[in-house]
């Protein structure tokens, strides 16, 4: 019987084999240009907010300033589509979990932009100033009823759907190793910030940050396992 | 583990998606064995030597050559 290393180094190197199906450093440069939007987004904001104060108008410099502000957008937006056209286009058709994988994820976005969108427009309704869902300012009862639900209704039916259907054991086990990534960074992380703010070195523990840091470190765990 | 599998697809001239397709698995899933990256579990292990006509240690190795009686 002809050995496995033999019939390895007699493959001939198929084109693009080798990036076939692993798109992680597409998504990974994805989400870099991504976090990059928002930053230089947030900028804008920051430059108009400070070339407008005490009534000014803009000036010459500020325009400059935002006009290339607004350039770095154009280019971090055009790279993101050409990343994601690659990731279509480049590993062949989708087999029919992947497409269901993606469709599931696609309406969980459109579920979280409609959520947002529902936050900005009920923006400054509370007297405390502006609610959004990371901040721990009082909510409208209607506006809180409907998070819970949809956090504790739809999101376990949508979370079974995905685990039972859209999803295979490849995906699973990097789903499970970002748990177990994240659950240890918890038991650790969190008493260890409540020692040190017991001892007045750190601010009170944060809900919020903790839950955000779990879900971060899960997330990326979850997909540096999939796609690396 | 190392495994033949992308020999195999290869021999068929199949994509990683057609193989994913036939395992009901993902295209990252396929890459992911034949990379070595994943180990599949024993039933996705029996699915893709039923569906090579092979048997599973002809299609993985883990390397051990040792007498298994001890």
């Amino acid at each position: 019987m002809v050995s496995m290393e033999t019939q390895m180094a007699d493959l001939p190197e198929l084109d693009g084999e080798e990036a076939e199906g692993n798109v992680g450093r597409s998504l990974a440069w994805i989400a870099v240009a991504g976090l990059g939007t928002v930053f230089t987004a947030g900028a804008i904001v920051g430059v108009i907010a400070a070339a407008t104060e005490d009534g000014k108008a803009l000036s010459v410099t500020a325009m400059a300033i935002i006009a290339a502000l607004v350039a770095i957008i154009g280019a971090l937006i055009y790279t993101q589509w050409n990343l994601a056209r690659r990731i279509r286009t480049g590993g062949g058709p989708m087999t029919s979990r992947e497409r269901l994988n993606r469709n599931i994820m696609v309406g969980c976005a459109v579920l979280g932009a409609l959520i947002g969108a529902l936050l900005v427009a009920m923006d400054g309704v509370m007297p405390s100033g502006p609610i959004t869902i990371f901040k721990d300012g009082p909510l409208p009862l209607a506006i809180a009823v409907l998070l819970a639900v949809f956090w504790a209704v739809i999101m376990p039916v949508i979370a079974w759907f995905w685990h039972t259907r859209a999803i295979d054991e490849q995906e699973a086990h990097a789903y499970r190793d970002g748990g177990y990534y994240a659950a240890y960074a918890y038991l650790i992380g969190a008493p260890t910030w409540w020692f040190l703010w017991r001892g007045g070195l750190l601010p009170e523990p944060d809900g919020v940050t903790i839950f955000c840091g779990f879900t971060i470190i899960w997330t990326a765990v979850w997909f540096w396992k999939k796609y690396r | 583990m190392q495994n033949r599998l992308r020999v195999l697809r290869a021999e068929r001239q199949w994509s990683q998606a057609e193989l994913g397709e036939r395992l009901d698995v993902s295209r990252q899933a396929v890459n992911a064995i034949e990379t070595g990256k994943y180990d599949p579990s024993l039933p996705l292990a029996f699915k893709i030597a039923r569906l090579f006509g092979m048997k599973i240690e002809e299609i993985f190795d883990d390397g051990f050559d040792g007498d298994t009686n001890g």
